[in-house]
Parts: structure tokens; C-alpha cells; sequence
């Protein structure tokens, strides 16, 4: 439950279309007033690395992704000396704003957890 | 008591010499070639043979890059899950690449043949290709391949040799190069191309036939693999002279010539006749050319048969340059007089050497499938006893026509080591 991605209810909101309607605003306006997005981040820069998991992911991200994150956590880092968010037009747009890395730590997570499922594995004769 | 034993022993080479080698050649509804053969061991085999050698790719390496991606992760299960399951089964999962075919092999205890039959089948209907994959576990193999073979003298001037003879389609070499720029979507184009029907063939041993054709029929229709059968372009024989620098190894050269057509007995005794492994151990043999070596000097007699084309050569290593050069001038005279004709006792002692070769290669499982192979996808009769009769029509007229037909192409040298110093095509006398 309290894996690299942390704790999420989104799933069960999702599977209710009354609920997403009523939930999905506040999300938006809670996304838009945690600040991120302000300083050029996606969410998923904001999630913790130091742990094996997420290093492998990233270690699965494209050249290209890799630069782009890099580079955002350069110009935030700046910003943050700066004591200034980025410009209007820097702001990372919501449509922007996707997941890159969580498929990849849930794939790290599903092969780990597989791994562990055979070295555990206990062998019946039929 | 001995009678009957005798006996008894008669009535088995009798009953065995009766059986043909693959009892079944059936294109399966789901359109792939199916031979299997029973020989009675407790061990089978079932050899997943697909038209995507080297000679096939579209890009340099992608093969080699294929083969390093058998059994990784499929629509089925992942790249571990095969390998644990396979360890509980007790089977063991083999790739191997040659210039015109992809073997990918499971040996397994009898009865598991349904597993395996699916490992092999989901990695040509469904295999992922995933790019992580490719980073993490497959161009480490790619690598390794390729260093090992820039160690390796002998290969290398194999690979130059094929190059050099044959330039596209069989030319191409079965290693990536070190720096290649090979991707994901390279290999699943290669991958979709190579893996339609017509280019696969299921070639079991030790399994019933009938079992493996269900098991095939079940796990291949289900295959979106595309109708078709890829074809490359008729091989064309060019040869030429290149030297390569070598660092560490014996002084190597190979001196080759390429023939253009069905490989041909002729130059399978031919390669006999010079080769220089002794039929008993600890002494020379009568070849020509093991006689006169210098010692320390090696000459091997390299015969190498593609469906459409052949190789033919010697690879002369010596750990000096003057033995490299004394020994190629030896392997080279014996070539031109056996052009020149043989006696027919040698000729004979020579067929004798290259049927019985090809006989006992048959034996083993992977001699099997490669002549099998050669076979099963040319649509001819699948029998070994057509390689075997081939050698009966050999005579002394028919092998010196061949000989001196074959060396009055243009020849492919090879050296690789001190450039400076082995001889040139012209100091062998061509």
C-alpha cells in the first residue's frame, strides 16, 4: 500500500463517475494552488527517488525524458534561489502535466514483486 | 549365446536403417513445417527454426541483436517467469544464429513438452521487444558476442571472408558492431518480417509426431504472424583480398573461394581430402598438407554450405609470420593438385572421410536440425539418406572438374595480424 507511489484513493474515485465529478475540481484546484506547477514541474518530479524502485525507473526513461527533468529541476532550483516563481509563460499547463515515470514504477514494482513470488515459490507434485 | 546376440543386433541396425530420419513433414493448419523423429532417449528437443539469419536483416546487427532476445518478456509471461519456469521443468532454453537460419532450442524430460512447445511459440507470436529489455539485458549480450569475436582471429577472418565473397545477404555478418544505433522498433520490423509463417519451421527429435504437430497447431494459429515467406536475393560470388590488423592470437590467414549454386559433394570431399584432423589420435594425418606443415603451423580445411552458395577455404595459423607463409604455400599446392586430379583410392579415402563426416553429424541434435533445416524450407524430401547418396556419384573426373572450376574464381584472402608481412593474394600464386 505505502509502495515508492505513496498512498492514492484515485482509483476508487475513478470508478465512480458521480464521485469524479464532484472530486475532479477540487483535484484541479488543488494541483494548480500546491505551487508545482508555478516553478516548471510535472508531479512526478516531485516524487522521492531514494529508494531502488524509482531509481530503476528512471534509469528506463528515454534520453529525451531524462534531459526534460533534468532540466526542469535545474530551472526550479534556480527559481527557487530567486525566491520567484517562473514566468507565466514557463508554468507547466495542466495538459502537460502527465505522469512520465509511474508506468515505469509500476512495471519495476509488478517485475519486483514477481521476482519474490518465485524465489518464494512453493513446488507441488501433481 | 553369441549367434543370438548377433543376431539380435542385426535385426536392430535393420529395423533402424529401415526408419527414415523425420518421420513427418506436415504443414500444419497453422501453415508452419513440423518434423519430428523418435530415437527412444529420455531427453527431447524441439527446435524452432525461422528464416532470420544474418543474411535476412535489414540492418546491420539486427539479427544478432534478435537472437539475444529469444526468451525475454512475451504477452505470455516475463523474461524471469520463463527462466524460473523453465528451471522447474528441468529444461534447458538455447538461441543460436547462423548466416541463413534462427534456432531457438528447448531440451526438456519427456512429457513437458506442452510448456516448452508454448515458451518457444510465444516468443514468435508475441514477443515484447520492450526497450528496457534491450538496455539492461540484451545489448550486454550483443557486446559480449561481438568482443568475443574480435579476440577471436579465426572467426574474425571468417566474417571478413564471407564479406569479402558474398558482400550483401550472406556477406552480412552474424555479430553487431560494437557501436551500433540498433532500436526497438528495428528489431520488431525485422522481427515482423521474419517471423511470418512460411519462415518458420518446428523440427522436434526425441518427440512423437503427432503430439508436437497438436501442440504446434494449437500455439502457432493463434499467431497473428503474417502469410509469406521472406526471400533474399541469389548469392553472387565476388572475393577479394583485405588484411586486418590483429593484436594478440596466431597469425591468420584464409584463403577461400566461393561457388555459386546448391552446395555439392565434390567440395565437401574436398575439404576432407586437405583436412588435416588426424583419424587417430596422437598421429598426422594423410593429408597433403599435414605432412609438410611447418611444426607449430595449423591448417584447417574450412567447407562452409549455404542453400544457395558455398564457402570454401583454408584458414592457415601459425604463431610466426614465416610459418603462417611456409604453410599457406603447402595448403595452396595441395589445392591446385588435387585441380589437377587425384588418384581414385584418395578420391575414394576421401569421400569415405566426407560421407561418414556428414553421416555421424547427423547424429547429434544440432547437426540434425542443420541439415533438416536446409531441407525442410527448400520443400524437398526431408531424409538424410539424399545427403548421404550424394557421395556415391563423387568420382576422381567429377571432384578435379569441381576443384579446378572452384579455384579458377577469383579467390578471397584474408589475413588478420601483421598486415605488413603476410603474404599478399599474388605470392600464393593467383
Amino acid at each position: 500500500m505505502f509502495g515508492p507511489l505513496g498512498f492514492s484513493l484515485a482509483p476508487y474515485i475513478q470508478s465512480s463517475k458521480t464521485l469524479t465529478s464532484w472530486v475532479k475540481p477540487l483535484a484541479n484546484w488543488y494541483a494548480n494552488a500546491a505551487g508545482y506547477r508555478q516553478y516548471g514541474f510535472k508531479y512526478d518530479d516531485l516524487l522521492v527517488e531514494e529508494n531502488e524502485p524509482v531509481q530503476k525507473a528512471l534509469s528506463r526513461l528515454t534520453p529525451r525524458e531524462h534531459y526534460d527533468r533534468a532540466f526542469r529541476l535545474k530551472r526550479a532550483s534556480q527559481a527557487s534561489i530567486l525566491h520567484k516563481p517562473l514566468e507565466k509563460n514557463e508554468w507547466t499547463p495542466a495538459a502537460e502535466d502527465v505522469r512520465y515515470l509511474k508506468p515505469h514504477v509500476l512495471e519495476v514494482m509488478k517485475e519486483d514483486a514477481e521476482r519474490h513470488k518465485w524465489d518464494t515459490v512453493v513446488v507441488e507434485k501433481k | 549365446m553369441l549367434s543370438a546376440r548377433a543376431l539380435n543386433l542385426q535385426r536392430i541396425t535393420a529395423s533402424s536403417s529401415s526408419r527414415t530420419f523425420a518421420t513427418a513433414v506436415a504443414d500444419a493448419a497453422s501453415g508452419v513445417r513440423v518434423a519430428a523423429v523418435d530415437f527412444g532417449q529420455p531427453t527431447s528437443a524441439v527446435t524452432v527454426l525461422v528464416k532470420a539469419g544474418s543474411r535476412f536483416q535489414n540492418k546491420e546487427g539486427v539479427a544478432n541483436v534478435l537472437k539475444n532476445f529469444a526468451f525475454k518478456s512475451t504477452a505470455k509471461r516475463s523474461a524471469i517467469g520463463t527462466v524460473r519456469e523453465a528451471e522447474l521443468y528441468g529444461g534447458l532454453l538455447s538461441a543460436s544464429l547462423g548466416r541463413e537460419h534462427l534456432a531457438l532450442t528447448a531440451e526438456f524430460l519427456r512429457g513437458d513438452e506442452a510448456f516448452f512447445v508454448d515458451v518457444l511459440s510465444s516468443f514468435v507470436t508475441s514477443a515484447r521487444f520492450t526497450r528496457h529489455e534491450l538496455e539492461e539485458y540484451v545489448k550486454p549480450l550483443v557486446e559480449s558476442d561481438a568482443e568475443a569475436v574480435a579476440s577471436n582471429p579465426a572467426t574474425r577472418a571468417l566474417e571478413a571472408a564471407h564479406a569479402l565473397a558474398f558482400r550483401s545477404g550472406l556477406g552480412s555478418s552474424l555479430f553487431a558492431p560494437a557501436h551500433n544505433d540498433i532500436n526497438v522498433a528495428d528489431i520488431k520490423a525485422f522481427a515482423s518480417s521474419a517471423f511470418a509463417k512460411g519462415n518458420v519451421a518446428v523440427i522436434g527429435t526425441n518427440i512423437d509426431s503427432s503430439t508436437l504437430n497438436k501442440l504446434v497447431e494449437q500455439s502457432f494459429t493463434a499467431a497473428t504472424a503474417a502469410e509469406g515467406s521472406t526471400a533474399a536475393p541469389a548469392s553472387k560470388y565476388f572475393g577479394g583480398e583485405t588484411r586486418l590488423e590483429g593484436s594478440g592470437g596466431p597469425q591468420t590467414l584464409f584463403i577461400g573461394f566461393g561457388a555459386e549454386g546448391a552446395p555439392s559433394a565434390e567440395l565437401a570431399a574436398l575439404a576432407a581430402h586437405l583436412s588435416t584432423q588426424p583419424s587417430v589420435k596422437w598421429s598426422k594425418s594423410l593429408s597433403p598438407i599435414a605432412t609438410a606443415i611447418p611444426e607449430g603451423a595449423q591448417v584447417q580445411s574450412v567447407y562452409l554450405p549455404y542453400s544457395d552458395a558455398s564457402l570454401f577455404g583454408l584458414l592457415v595459423q601459425a604463431e610466426s609470420v614465416g610459418g603462417v607463409k611456409e604453410a599457406a604455400k603447402v595448403a595452396v599446392e595441395a589445392l591446385r593438385n588435387a585441380a589437377k586430379g587425384l588418384k581414385e583410392e584418395e578420391v575414394k579415402g576421401a569421400v569415405a572421410r566426407a560421407k561418414f563426416a556428414a553421416a555421424s553429424g547427423v547424429e547429434s541434435r544440432e547437426g540434425l536440425v542443420n541439415v533438416l533445416g536446409a531441407k525442410i524450407f527448400a520443400g524437398s524430401e526431408v531424409s538424410v539418406e539424399s545427403t548421404l547418396s550424394a557421395f556415391d556419384k563423387v568420382n576422381a573426373a567429377s571432384f578435379s572438374k569441381a576443384v579446378s572450376s572452384l579455384i579458377s574464381a577469383k579467390p578471397t584472402l584474408v589475413t588478420v595480424g601483421d598486415s605488413l608481412n603476410l603474404p599478399h593474394t599474388d605470392e600464393l600464386g593467383f
